[in-house]
């Protein structure tokens, strides 16, 4: 049993019964395995069932959920063993991290008090000795000043600190095993990297299985030993991280690894297709209806475990792929574009936005204190006709309050030109057109339709407040420039998926026909595959009709995938302007360096060498 | 304080409701809620409107040789201290209350509608002061200030509905302002203002169809209200007068005979008031479920 | 925190001049005003000059108003058109009866909302939770003067087990605190019924949605039992909104302690206010609004306050 490994699954199924209806079976079969020391990383988009692996292994799954197989932890089945014995287990030998530390924070708890807690519930240890170690841990994971911090909230730590405070609740007892559950989703690039530093670190130190959980292939590769791609509850294909990232065997890793953009690459492989419903999961291979080499064989087989390979792949065609050349993307008709000597279309002039803090009324007015913070300090931006412009920050620099600014949703001073007209003051009816004039596209595809519309009224109100009264055809037209059927026609936002409802905001965007579109972080809550087909659509757009966008993001692959000239944007000031070839080779800026190397996979074909930054494992930003 | 700090004063009404009702509609199911809900509102309706083609005593003519008769094949929920059939004044009681709850609700949804309305997407010093004025009537509770105002007149029916009508808006006022300030931030409503949509389109369009589940279900809840808040008033002497017939009338006749332990003259009325307003809020519960599953 | 409580006071003082304004006005603009109704409607107009001269209700509308608020702000209430006493006099001792009151059905309804609610909290969606959920609706819809008309009927005119009403037996002589104990029983069981049902589920709906909370998975994860989860890390959490409920929930209880007071003849403000409304003793009502205004806005205030104690986030803010 003891081949240096942790922590092994064998077989384990889980199903959930859903209200009064059978099992249905979400979790098919896992065998994965934890080395001692090593980093495993679960790879797999939303609902392929990453987080009921964890869940399965620390047995903290809903009522109504079975489990079958078995989980070694060392050499004890903890499927096997008593409630109490369980407990014992969680927290001192598994140590968890979670997603959004916010929320898995206790709020009215002091953050030293939640660790102390931790510690004393499996020593048995004074509470002195308990803040001991919590002082031990704070300074571990690198959070300075420790006395001070345990005493303080959840709420006062900024979303780093929260995480790292989380990974020493985790490391409490030193456990042999952590499992880190998208611990870095809704953390910004660098940041990223330094949590992902940190656990690398700690694993070594401690000499601790981390089984890392994650949706995002780009941020494994330098840091996991093991790789182990989930798809709809199945093994898809698991082994060394090197080999995997080398030479992806199977499809569905291969379409995944193609759909992550980089600089200069020319096409995203997009999967058609979704997930299956799990209640009626397809019979043979789950992946087999999305598949690019799909055979008639592979609907009702179950997949054949190829393990010859540097990987293993549960597809029986391994050996036919192999040989076929990787699917290529179609290139985009023209790829290289003309130089920027199109007209300037909008034009953005010592534009500053100031944020009024709320809630102090009738005394400050009184004392007379400042109540306003600049978000926004002296922007000059310039876009041109057919141009695609990308301002990319990580969060709170300001990058969606310039989106709203051009957008004319806040005040702000300086100018807006759109077409050699500045905003300012003009009749109500003049200002209501030149807003048309300028589109948008938001980035919850939820939020921005409204729930008791159908989809053809949500893409014809555009056209109806334009006073046209023919629409119907030209709703037609527009749903189907951005590759959406007529059947959705009459549905409710609801009953569609978000990359869908994500193009019928660009569907309701174009209506306006207008001068350009501004895209707020328009992927981001979309799964790798989603994005990718998404991210192509707005390439094909913009390179076909024209259309202008300015992309506001994050995520730098993203941008760079198919803005013309990226802006980066910190603490409200813009840092550094060029055109994304130039900037990405030669980054002018020490924080734009930081970024760049955040933010790609490493090797990938076609990427621009990087000058990668020294990478500060324990550099923290002071909250 | 951050800015998510709750306004000052809250209807608490609403929010309790809801939650108790939502639960309810978990276990019976959605349907259930209504089909439940509307069954006994016709029960109810139907008892009230149809019962003197069945019973044909008058509710007022007084035999006094009759007085004090429990339940009978005769009388079938027996008479009172002067003999009056209890089943005949149960019925007229039923219909009067009825006659002035339902406008009386009418007229607070319309008003609160619109004064919420006003305020949440008017211009800001508009809002301000609609808050300040909502903010002293709510201070009160709606049966205080009804109080109040009955003693300063002793109010006919049709004053009896301006008066609930004009005292039990606040509520719903604060709660549709809330609501239409909550919707009209959502970025479907940006999306829309960035294409041309005014005020006008966008409240119509937009924020009613999203906020019309919430109008309904607070509008059967406030039929309940008035039922229970006439119900009050008569049962205080503040309401409707006797001779006429009403279910609080009722049970305060009951209750000063009490020693005379005279278990029809209040059992049946309380029920009744019972079984109207669990009915109003089945149907506001049932509605709102159901509006939810379709989107 | 200091701020907010600034504001927060700046603001009820604004409201409540507007309440004051709107009771003042409403009472003196009537038909015929006070006099008709210590008078009767069949008073000659000598007689009501003479009473209005003595009221001081010729001065004036707007002189009257000052005045009256001048009186307000030195707790000068007026006096009692009926009764012949000093309005605070009168309220005073009121308030003290429905103090009584309220404070025990508060506290015997809170203490119950949280048994009941921990249970259906714990076992949302399950028969228990269900069962109590059933109960609390039908005594949410059931009306307190029913209740207590019922409680009267059964509990001391069938079975005789406690007095119909009042504070005191007329029988014995020297009445004492249990005597007083006794009358409270049923007035306080019928506020508390209402209470109960509204806050035990409010209760029972945030202790359930505290449980779903991804700090409750964390502290399992830790190995914590799931009592100590409970008690440690929910309870904490779910009881902040109880507090601002029980806080704003005060208006409406008190509204229903008015007919429960009026059912039991107890001897509160709301008793008073019932009387005082049947013979439009104007003096005794606006007073008795403008207490419960103040004491509602006070209610208000003080969720605010606790709550922002309570939770860490507003506090330091």
């Amino acid at each position: 049993m003891n081949d240096g490994s942790v922590l092994r699954l064998n077989n384990v199924s889980v199903a959930l019964r859903r209200g009064r209806g059978d099992m249905v079976p979400l979790l098919d079969q896992i065998c994965l395995t934890v080395n001692q020391g090593e980093m495993t990383a679960l790879v797999g988009e939303s609902g392929s069932g990453k987080t009921l692996t964890s869940s399965a292994i620390i047995r903290l799954l809903p009522r109504n959920a079975r489990v079958s197989g078995q989980i070694w932890l060392g050499n004890t089945d903890l499927l096997r063993l008593p409630h109490g014995e369980m407990r014992k287990i969680r927290g001192r030998d598994i140590g968890m991290v979670f997603q959004n530390p916010l929320a898995a924070l206790n709020p009215s708890v002091r953050v030293g008090a939640q660790i102390r807690e931790a510690y004393r519930l499996h020593t048995g240890e004074s509470d002195h000795a308990a803040w001991v170690r919590a002082c031990e841990l704070f300074d571990e994971v690198g959070i300075a000043n420790a006395k001070k911090r345990l005493g303080d909230y959840p709420h006062q730590f900024s979303g780093g600190m929260r995480q790292r405070a989380m990974i020493a609740m985790a490391l409490a007892c030193s456990p042999k095993l952590l499992i880190a559950d998208e611990p870095t989703s809704g953390l910004d690039a660098i940041l990223t990297r330094q949590i992902l530093s940190l656990l690398t670190r700690l694993r070594h130190e401690f000499r601790m299985g981390v089984l890392f959980i994650t949706h995002d292939l780009s941020i494994v590769q330098k840091y996991a030993d093991q790789v182990h791609v989930l798809y709809a509850g199945r093994s898809v294909e698991w082994g060394s991280s090197e080999a995997f990232f080398n030479a992806p065997r199977h499809p569905y890793s291969r379409a995944l690894l193609g759909a992550l953009p980089g600089p200069g690459q020319i096409r995203l492989t997009a999967i058609s297709g979704a997930l299956p419903d799990p209640e009626a999961m397809p019979l043979g291979c789950r992946f087999a209806p999305r598949c690019a080499y799909h055979k008639a064989e592979c609907d009702w087989c179950y997949p054949k475990i190829d393990n010859k390979g540097t990987t293993s792949v549960a597809c029986g065609r391994v050996e036919d792929i192999v040989s076929v050349h990787p699917p290529k993307g179609m290139p985009s008709p023209q790829y290289f574009r003309s130089a920027n000597d199109g007209a300037v279309i909008l034009k953005i002039e010592g534009l500053g936005v100031d944020y009024r803090l709320p809630a102090r009324g009738i005394l400050t007015a009184l004392t007379g204190g400042k109540n306003s913070i600049r978000v926004l300090d002296d922007i000059d931006l310039t876009l041109r006709y057919g141009e695609c412009l990308g301002i990319v920050g990580e969060s709170g620099s300001g990058k969606s309050t310039l989106g709203r600014a051009i957008l004319q949703m806040v005040p702000y001073d300086g100018s807006v030109i759109v077409d050699g007209i500045a905003f300012g003051r003009m009749t109500r009816s003049r200002r209501k057109m030149m807003r048309r004039r300028i589109q948008v596209v938001f980035q919850d595809p939820r939020e921005s339709l409204n729930p008791r519309m159908r989809i053809g009224d949500i893409v014809a109100e555009p056209l109806r407040l334009a006073g046209e009264r023919e629409y119907r055809e030209q709703v037609r037209r527009l749903l189907d420039r951005v590759g959406l059927h007529a059947r959705i026609l009459d549905k409710f936002p609801h009953a569609i998926s978000g990359g869908q409802a994500q193009r019928v905001a660009i569907a309701r965007a174009l209506a306006a026909k207008p001068a350009v579109i501004v895209l707020d972080e328009p992927t981001s809550s979309l799964d790798v595959s989603t994005q990718a087909a998404l991210l192509n659509l707005l390439k094909d757009l913009g390179h076909q009709d024209g259309l202008s966008y300015i992309l506001i993001s994050h995520d730098v692959a993203a941008i760079s995938y198919i803005a013309d000239t990226i802006a980066v944007l910190r603490s409200g000031r813009l840092i550094e302007v060029g055109a994304t070839a130039a900037l990405l080779a030669v980054p002018g800026a020490e924080y734009t360096r930081q970024l760049l190397a955040a933010s790609f996979l490493y090797g990938k074909k076609g990427t621009v060498q990087l000058a990668v930054a020294p990478n500060s494992g324990s550099m923290g930003i002071p909250s | 304080m951050s800015g998510t700090t709750t306004p000052s004063f809250r209807p608490i009404g609403g929010r309790v409701r809801r939650a108790i009702f939502s639960g309810v509609a978990e276990s019976l199911g959605e349907r259930g809620t209504l089909t439940a809900g509307t069954v006994l509102a016709t029960l109810v309706v139907s008892f009230c409107l149809l019962g003197p083609i069945f019973c044909r005593a008058s509710p007022y003519a007084i035999h006094v040789g009759d007085a004090y008769y429990p339940p009978s094949s005769q009388f079938f929920l027996g008479t009172d201290q002067i003999g009056r059939d209890e089943l005949a004044r149960l019925i007229a009681g039923g219909y009067t209350t009825l006659a002035v709850s339902i406008p009386a609700a009418i007229l607070a949804f319309i008003v609160g509608t619109v004064f919420g309305f006003s305020a949440g997407l008017g211009p800001i010093w508009l809002d301000k002061v609609l808050m300040r004025v909502l903010d002293a009537v709510l201070a009160l509770p709606a049966l205080i200030l009804l109080i109040f105002f009955a003693s300063l007149l002793t109010p006919s029916s049709f004053q009896l509905i301006l008066l609930l009508g004009l005292t039990s808006w606040p509520g719903l006022a604060r709660l549709v302002r809330n609501e239409a300030i909550a919707q009209r931030g959502r970025d479907f409503v940006h999306a829309s203002r960035q294409c041309g949509g005014g005020t006008f389109h966008i409240a119509w369009t937009h924020l009613l169809p999203v906020i019309a589940p919430v109008l309904v279900f607070n509008g059967t809840f406030l039929v309940g209200d008035q039922i229970l808040a006439l119900s009050a008033l008569s049962f205080l002497g503040l309401g409707i007068q006797p001779p006429e017939a009403s279910w609080g009338g009722l049970l305060q006749a009951g209750l000063n005979l009490v020693v005379v332990d005279p278990w029809w003259m209040i059992v049946p009325a309380g029920v009744m008031i019972f079984l109207s307003i669990a009915a109003t809020n089945l149907i506001g519960q049932g509605i709102l479920t159901r509006s939810e599953e379709a989107v | 925190m200091i701020r907010m409580i600034l504001t927060r006071l700046i603001s009820s003082f604004f409201t409540l001049t507007i309440l004051i304004t709107i009771v003042f006005f409403m009472a003196h603009a009537t038909p015929g005003g006070p006099a008709f109704s210590i008078l009767g409607q069949k008073a000659t107009p000598q007689a009501v000059e003479q009473l209005n001269q003595k009221l001081g209700l010729t001065a004036s509308l707007w002189r009257q108003y000052v005045m009256w608020f001048w009186h307000l702000l030195h707790g000068q209430l007026g006096y009692s058109y009926l009764l012949n006493r000093p309005v605070r006099q009168l309220v005073g001792d009121c308030m003290v009866n429905t103090l009584a009151l309220y404070a025990s059905a508060m506290l015997f309804s809170v203490t119950l909302a949280i048994a009941i609610g921990l249970i259906q909290g714990i076992t949302w969606g399950r028969w228990p939770a269900n069962l109590i959920r059933l109960l609390e609706l039908c005594f949410y819809a059931m009306p307190t003067f029913f209740v207590g008309t019922l409680m009267i009927l059964y509990l001391s005119v069938k079975w005789r087990i406690f007095p119909t009403g009042g504070i005191s037996s007329v029988r014995i002589s020297d009445p004492g605190l249990l005597d007083y104990m006794r009358h409270l029983v049923l007035p306080v069981v019928t506020v508390a019924l209402l209470g109960t049902a509204s806050l035990s589920y409010y209760f029972g709906a945030s202790v359930h949605e505290e449980l779903g909370k991804d700090y409750v998975r964390t502290a399992l994860a830790k190995g914590l039992t799931f009592r100590a989860v409970l008690f440690r890390h929910v309870l904490r959490n779910a009881l902040r909104p109880l507090v601002t409920m029980v806080g704003l929930a005060f208006p409406y209880i008190f509204a229903g302690s008015v007919m429960v007071e009026t059912v039991f003849n107890y001897p509160g403000l709301g008793y008073l206010l019932w009387r005082s409304a049947l013979s439009q003793d104007y003096p005794v009502i606006s007073a008795i609004v403008l207490l419960i205004g103040c004491l509602t806005v006070l209610g208000n205030l003080f969720a605010d306050i606790v709550n922002g104690l309570l939770d860490p986030r507003e506090r330091y803010e």
